[in-house]
């Protein structure tokens, strides 16, 4: 196990530097500047010019990204461009608003997902399989944004249940930030839940026909034994897969569900800073949001191997 | 410039100010007051300010004059000026002191403006040479060149006045120091969401705070800001002409302010001398264009019924604003095909016009216009932050832009007009009549003096229709039913902001 979190770390860093490389070119192929926005509409050419060699604009992509990669590995992401917010600052500030969000999110998608699915395999074919099945259609269908939007305006505007805007930290007032976090945690989670519940209604649908369940069952098992200990576990490997890849879309997705609801998190960081073109800023958001979807993939593969033993590592 | 003379005295001033609408405001400040921004906080160094944000800046900052209710400037800081020719003295409010403790002076006063100057990013200074010290409480700023508006521009960011640790402080832009009547609370402060602001210990007129606590909110999304002020999470923000800011207009529980100033969305025929399209020198041409846009549909489709038909820079209400010029192009097809039919250019004719995406339906409304007369516009996109820019080349033959309206007029022709203006790309020198009134407008300070000059530019602008103007649309704030019944809520002269000086919370 820790050779294969060894592995995956060895991996890491080959895959930040790609993404870093990637990331300062595109963003610096864009045509915009932010010397522009900085100056407004009336900065003049030489003020520009001063401007852009003061950021030092003017220096060879490659030579600039070495410089930023020089003091990055020394831990220094920088300061913004517009400001003397340093990078660090601003991201790990942002992260646990983030993760807060995400994680709440998956925990609806995994309960509702999972019980949704296991219901609906449980009697297949019935209304219930039926309803289930088009409550997870719909669950996919419907963009989070405007799911989002749909319930601020019942839940928030009108029946005055929960804020329609910004983030309460838990070690704030915990009441508050679980009062401002469910609304975007259900936009947020929608989706995901109902991949995972056509995921676990299939798996389970599958594993409940096997002869070991048939077998556990003749030997006088309880249906909750026989649905927990042996058809829900074996049913969960194929379903921590499709886990592992709702909660890197529930961490893309929570940049748009932010905006939604005014949530200060990487998601309103990361547009900011794609809209000012704020590359050192960019640069810290990604390589932090790789290092975030890294963890998750590898805290998959530990799961996995936890439940399914021919896939641990040897 | 004439030698003018203008003492403004604190005790005549302030009773302006107080006419403003404020009330006795309590020695014990009490209360929150919640305001939402449509920006981003970029910084909170004033001299490094380029556009919108003025919100984040005044709890903090104060200027050296301000404007009263009719635009014009009323003492702050400063109590008075003298303008001789280049000369402009400056007397100060005296026993004000920073936040820090640091005493306000004319020392101060010099080295800010000389900062200011230095980092050339405030477009109001940069008439300005430098500025000096004379005794304490006086100083001289030296004018490269007459500056009428010279004042005015100390009314905004470029009269606002920093500590001088402020001012070495290479971290200003999150920790501002001024004279204002509160100060920023960096602890209570979170990056990216909510500014807060506390009152001021040292404030020289404390009987004007009258909040224990002033928030700015940053919230750039449109629908989110709409819904904060409807469930109260906020009292007031700005909005621009959209979908949420006609809400506000139409829902009971809300008002919707339209303040003085906002934005002027015009079409520039940069090409006026027909360059890269011969069509565009043509006078016939050019009133065709303006001729065939019907405003109304555009401001009822476009800006959702919140702005108003124009055919000049100015707004009803402005001192420059010439009533001769209202109507000039109205809405007229037959007129616009026969202009056209007069013009060169009887068959139409094609060009490119630049867009960045929140232009995108403007231009598309104005494209369907055009088409009518026979010209087809090819709206070309560019990249969103880079309109103002190549609209200062001559990548393209005309452009379209907006205009603050609460600029002063001076700004116009040095925008648009003379040989070397920034969005003059193809250095069309202009004609004697135009040249002559932009000028006279310089000669005074007196908006009285320089309105007839400034309406005669108007006038000769409408002749020509190089600069076609479209709609005015107003500063927008949204406020609950509770700010819109706040006596002691005052909304700037041409600002998307409160003044915080005797602002008390809602009941």
């Amino acid at each position: 196990m820790f050779r294969l979190i060894f592995q995956r770390l060895l991996a890491l860093v080959p895959l930040l530097f790609i993404v870093s490389v990637l990331t300062f070119s595109f963003t610096s192929l864009l045509p915009s500047d932010p010397v522009d926005l900085i100056l407004g509409d009336t900065g003049t050419d030489e003020q520009h010019e001063m401007l852009r060699e003061r950021m030092g604009l003017n220096e060879p992509i490659y030579l600039r990204y070495l410089q930023w990669l020089g003091r990055a590995v020394q831990g220094d992401l920088g300061n913004s461009f517009f400001n003397s917010v340093s990078v660090m600052d601003a991201v790990m500030q942002r992260l646990p608003v983030t993760l807060s969000l995400t994680a709440i999110s998956a925990l609806i998608a995994i309960v509702v997902g999972i019980s949704a699915g296991v219901v609906a395999a449980l009697r297949p074919r019935s209304w219930v399989d039926r309803l289930a099945t088009l409550g997870a259609t719909f669950g996919q269908a419907i963009p989070n944004f405007w799911f989002g939007l749909i319930l601020v305006a019942i839940f928030a505007v009108n029946l005055r249940w929960f804020p329609a805007t910004g983030f309460t930290p838990i070690t704030n007032a915990p009441w508050e930030w679980l009062r401002s976090s469910i609304l975007p945690s259900i936009a947020l989670g929608t989706a995901s839940s109902a991949a995972i519940a056509r995921q676990v209604r299939s798996a389970m649908v599958g594993v409940l026909q096997q002869d070991y369940i048939r077998a556990a069952r003749a030997q006088g098992l309880s249906a909750r034994r026989v649905l927990f200990k042996h058809a829900l576990t074996n049913a969960m490997v194929p379903v921590v897969a499709v886990l592992s890849f709702q909660i890197t879309v529930l961490l893309g997705g929570a940049l748009i569900v932010e905006q939604v609801f005014a949530i200060n998190g990487l998601g309103t960081l990361a547009i900011a800073a794609v809209r000012q073109q704020d590359i050192p800023m960019l640069q810290g958001l990604v390589l932090v949001m790789v290092g975030l979807v890294v963890i998750v993939q590898l805290a998959t593969d530990i799961i996995y191997g936890l439940l399914n033993p021919k896939a641990r590592p040897t | 410039m004439n030698s003018i003379t203008r003492r403004l005295f604190v005790s005549l001033m302030a009773g302006a100010a107080m006419s403003l609408g404020m009330t006795t405001a309590h020695a014990d400040p009490s209360g929150t007051f919640k305001y939402a921004e449509q920006v981003k906080l970029i910084t909170m160094d004033p001299q490094q300010q380029s556009g919108s944000g003025v919100p984040y800046l005044r709890p903090v900052y104060e200027s050296l004059f301000e404007r009263d209710a009719s635009g014009k400037p009323a003492p702050l800081l400063a109590t008075g000026y003298e303008i001789d020719g280049l000369n402009v003295k400056i007397s100060l409010r005296e026993g004000v002191k920073f936040s820090n403790g640091e005493a306000f002076n004319a020392a101060v006063a010099a080295d800010n403006i000389n900062r200011g100057v230095k980092l050339g990013i405030i477009e109001g200074l940069k008439t300005v040479e430098s500025a000096e010290a004379n005794d304490e409480y006086t100083f001289t700023i030296k004018l490269k060149e007459k500056d009428p508006a010279i004042i005015d521009s100390l009314t905004h960011t470029g009269g606002m006045m920093l500590a001088p640790a402020a001012m070495a402080d290479p971290t200003i832009d999150r920790n501002p120091i001024g004279t204002g009547p509160y100060v920023h609370s960096k602890q209570e402060s979170r990056e990216g969401e909510v500014q807060v602001y506390t009152p001021n210990p040292l404030y020289w007129d404390p009987d004007k705070i009258g909040l224990e606590r002033y928030e700015v909110w940053e919230i750039p999304d449109d629908t989110a800001r709409l819904n904060a002020l409807k469930t109260g999470q906020i009292d007031a923000g700005n909005w621009l002409a959209n979908p949420q800011s006609a809400i506000i207009d139409s829902s009971p529980d809300l008002k919707l302010i339209r303040n003085t100033g906002g934005l002027n969305y015009h079409v520039i025929i940069s090409d006026r001398n027909g360059t890269q399209v011969p069509a565009f020198a043509d006078v016939n041409v050019r009133q065709a264009m303006a001729h065939s846009i019907n405003r109304a549909a555009f401001g009822k489709a476009i800006l959702f019924g919140l702005s108003e038909d124009t055919y000049q820079p100015y707004p009803k209400g402005h001192w420059a604003h010439n009533p001769d010029v209202e109507g000039a192009y109205a809405y007229d097809v037959e007129k616009a095909k026969e202009y056209m039919a007069k013009s060169a250019f009887p068959d139409g004719f094609a060009f490119d016009m630049p867009s960045i995406p929140i232009y995108q339906s403007r231009l598309e409304a104005l494209a369907g216009f055009f088409k009518e007369i026979g010209i087809t516009m090819n709206i070309v996109p560019v990249e969103p932050g880079t309109l103002a820019r190549r609209s200062r080349t001559t990548d393209f033959p005309a452009t379209n832009l907006v205009w603050a309206t609460n600029t002063d007029p001076k700004f116009l022709a040095l925008r648009y007009i003379y040989e070397d203006a920034a969005y003059n790309p193809f250095h069309i020198k202009p004609g004697d009549e135009l040249l002559t009134a932009a000028n006279a407008g310089l000669e005074s300070v007196d908006t009285d003096v320089r309105g007839p000059a400034y309406r005669q530019m108007a006038a000769k602008l409408a002749e020509e229709a190089f600069l076609i103007f479209v709609a005015n649309s107003p500063i927008l704030i949204g406020v609950t039913n509770a700010t819109a019944a706040n006596p002691t809520v005052v909304y700037r002269y041409g600002e998307d902001s409160i003044n915080l000086r005797g602002l008390k919370a809602n009941d």
